[in-house]
């Protein structure tokens, strides 16, 4: 009997045609070919609700969002939920009921919630619609890919729940 | 802490900021000697002015413009929209593209009601703050909610190539139609969701459900044999009986203060009530005996007028919505084409279906090449926001002894008896009580 590497969804969310909040669909862009063949990269937005049921069975998810601006467009915060909670301040905000921080606390009720959850916010300036991103923003969104593929392979290291017959 | 009631003659409550509800708006209520004198829905989202931008655009961007007032029931733009699109071009759409069309409709009256019922309107009956708090005792049924919403969503997906703001609907029916087989994975998570739908019927009839029955007159649409979501004339429960067409000659929209939504109105008497309760009072008849008889085994009648039961009335149309969709399901076959062929000329039309909250009426004005002259859209909240108003004073009266907060909360839980979309209305929501 052998172990399987965790089963790891990475999910970048956000709407492309206003400013930097489409920064964490560019991160999963620029992942594309990064990540081995099992690791699944989404891009969402809209719909937080449906998040829970795209990260059922994962043993671990990376979300990758943009930021309500507090000190520096283009600054990294990295969040480990096993840890410490997504403050307030940076949880991005939703015209609708539910954005990631419900649906993360949502999950967790639950008990549908992956054992590993990695925020990655970036905070941006200008979230207009058709707005080009900061360029602050973009230069982060390469820095955020490659921790993310670093933080990818840290996390298939941890053995994953199902186990193979070998 | 909890707010006692003041010994002064004026108590204001406001509601800051209603939470679960789509968009932004606030309440204040005004309590002078002991009596409700005004309730106002304060709606300050600030216009968003589709009507104008809708201006110069081509037909057959429309669709994909509407769809853009709202990311529940964008379905409910899209229809509206074709169908007027339609009807100044003097194109009727039907066999199995009218059957895809309500089809993909159900899709979203079962993702927009199970995400009310379940996510944002159960909570107040059953004492949490929010569903995540209720999850911890009622997950079961949580996830049966999210469930339900998901099936709804596939259907959107399936038909209309995404889940928000589907991008699949034109103007003569669809841009792709799919194979008879590509239908299986849907057929079973519908079955598995009408049973959920079922389960949850029979859940929230259990709910505590305060005595309220309003003097509603209702409005909807009403169809020849069906449960009306496409089509069908304007009818109400004191005689109105309009083609679409009428619509302006008996009802209109006004301007008030306190709101930047529009309020509607039927011109000789006020206020009136779209949506759910007035859809099921209007067309029990149009639903299936096994439908009636469930409405019957949770306690309703062929009318309901107790606005807090609406949560019933929604969980009874998801059934309905489960059971319409493997309905067609299982009567489809592919049409010829996608779409019928259609020609713009210089024409008004007009259209009218059943979203979730109630009908949503459009008006366009073409030139002769499809280009928009004028627009007018009247979404379902903006139509509801007078009997919102009548129903806060009658759900707050009996309360008028009590603490702002404990009226704060009835009148929120009686907001939320209509799922209203502030965004769509622009349309909501803060609660502020003044007593005098």
């Amino acid at each position: 009997m052998r172990e399987t590497p965790a089963q790891v969804l990475v999910i970048g969310l956000g709407n492309p045609d206003r400013g930097d909040d489409g920064v964490g669909p560019l991160v999963a862009n620029q992942l594309t070919g990064l990540l081995p063949a099992d690791v699944e990269v989404i891009s969402a937005h809209g719909d937080a609700l449906s998040l829970i049921s795209r990260s059922v069975g994962c043993d671990a998810v990376i979300y990758i969002d943009a930021a309500a601006p507090l000190t520096a467009p283009g600054r990294i915060h990295r969040v480990d939920l096993a840890t410490s909670e997504l403050p307030k301040d940076l949880a991005p905000a939703s015209s609708h009921a539910f954005g990631l921080t419900e649906a993360i606390d949502l999950a967790r009720a639950l008990q549908q919630a992956p054992r590993d959850i990695i925020v990655y916010a970036i905070e941006g300036a200008s979230f207009a619609g058709g707005a080009p991103m900061t360029a602050e923003v973009v230069a982060a969104a390469a820095e955020v890919a490659g921790r993310v593929a670093e933080e990818v392979e840290r996390l298939r290291r941890v053995p994953g729940k199902s186990v193979v017959n070998a | 802490m909890p707010t006692e009631p003041t010994t002064t003659a004026t108590r204001t409550i406001r509601v800051e900021n209603l939470a679960r509800v789509e968009g932004e708006g606030a309440l204040d209520l005004t309590i002078s000697d002991g009596r409700i004198v005004s309730a106002a829905l304060n709606i300050f989202e600030p216009a968003r002015l589709f009507e104008a931008l809708l201006r110069g655009r081509g037909y057959m961007e429309t669709p994909d413009i509407v769809a853009r007032i709202c990311g529940i029931c964008p379905i409910a733009y899209q229809m509206s929209a074709v169908h007027a699109i339609e009807n100044a071009f003097g194109v009727t759409v039907g066999g199995q593209l009218r059957a895809l069309r309500r089809l993909i409709y159900c899709g979203e009256w079962i993702e927009s009601h199970a995400l009310h019922i379940v996510m944002l309107h159960a909570p107040d009956f059953l004492g949490y703050p929010d569903a995540i708090a209720m999850a911890r005792d009622h997950g079961d049924k949580v996830r049966s909610g999210l469930a339900l919403k998901k099936t709804g969503n596939e259907i959107l997906r399936f038909l209309g190539g995404r889940e928000i703001h589907p991008v699949n609907v034109r103007p003569g029916g669809f841009y792709r139609v799919p194979r008879r087989t590509e239908f299986a994975p849907l057929v079973e998570n519908l079955k598995d969701a009408r049973d959920k739908a079922i389960d949850l019927v029979r859940w929230v009839a259990t709910f505590p459900f305060p005595d309220l029955e309003r003097d509603y007159e209702f409005v909807a649409l009403h169809h020849g044999d069906e449960y009306p979501i496409n089509e069908g004339r304007v009818v109400s429960s004191r005689g109105i009986d309009l083609d679409i067409a009428d619509y302006e000659t008996v009802f209109e929209e006004r301007q008030v203060a306190h709101s930047t939504a529009l309020h509607s109105l039927i011109k000789e008497r006020g206020a009136y009530l779209c949506g759910p309760l007035a859809r099921y009072a209007l067309n029990f008849d149009r639903l299936p005996a096994a439908v009636q008889s469930l409405a019957a085994e949770a306690g309703l009648g062929a009318v309901c007028r107790n606005p807090f039961r609406s949560i019933i009335v929604r969980a009874i149309e998801t059934v309905y919505a489960c059971e319409e969709a493997l309905r067609l399901i299982a009567g489809y076959g592919p049409p010829e084409a996608a779409s019928v062929p259609i020609e713009p000329r210089a024409a008004a039309g007009f259209g009218c279906t059943e979203a979730p909250r109630g009908i949503c009426w459009h008006r366009y004005t073409f030139d002769g090449d499809g280009t928009i002259k004028a627009a007018r859209i009247v979404p379902p909240t903006a139509q509801n926001q007078p009997s919102i108003e009548a129903d806060l004073v009658a759900v707050a009266t009996p309360l008028t002894a009590q603490s702002d907060d404990v009226i704060r909360a009835r009148c929120e839980q009686g907001i939320r008896n209509y799922d209203p979309c502030i965004s769509c209305s622009t349309h909501f929501l803060k609660l502020t009580v003044h007593r005098t």
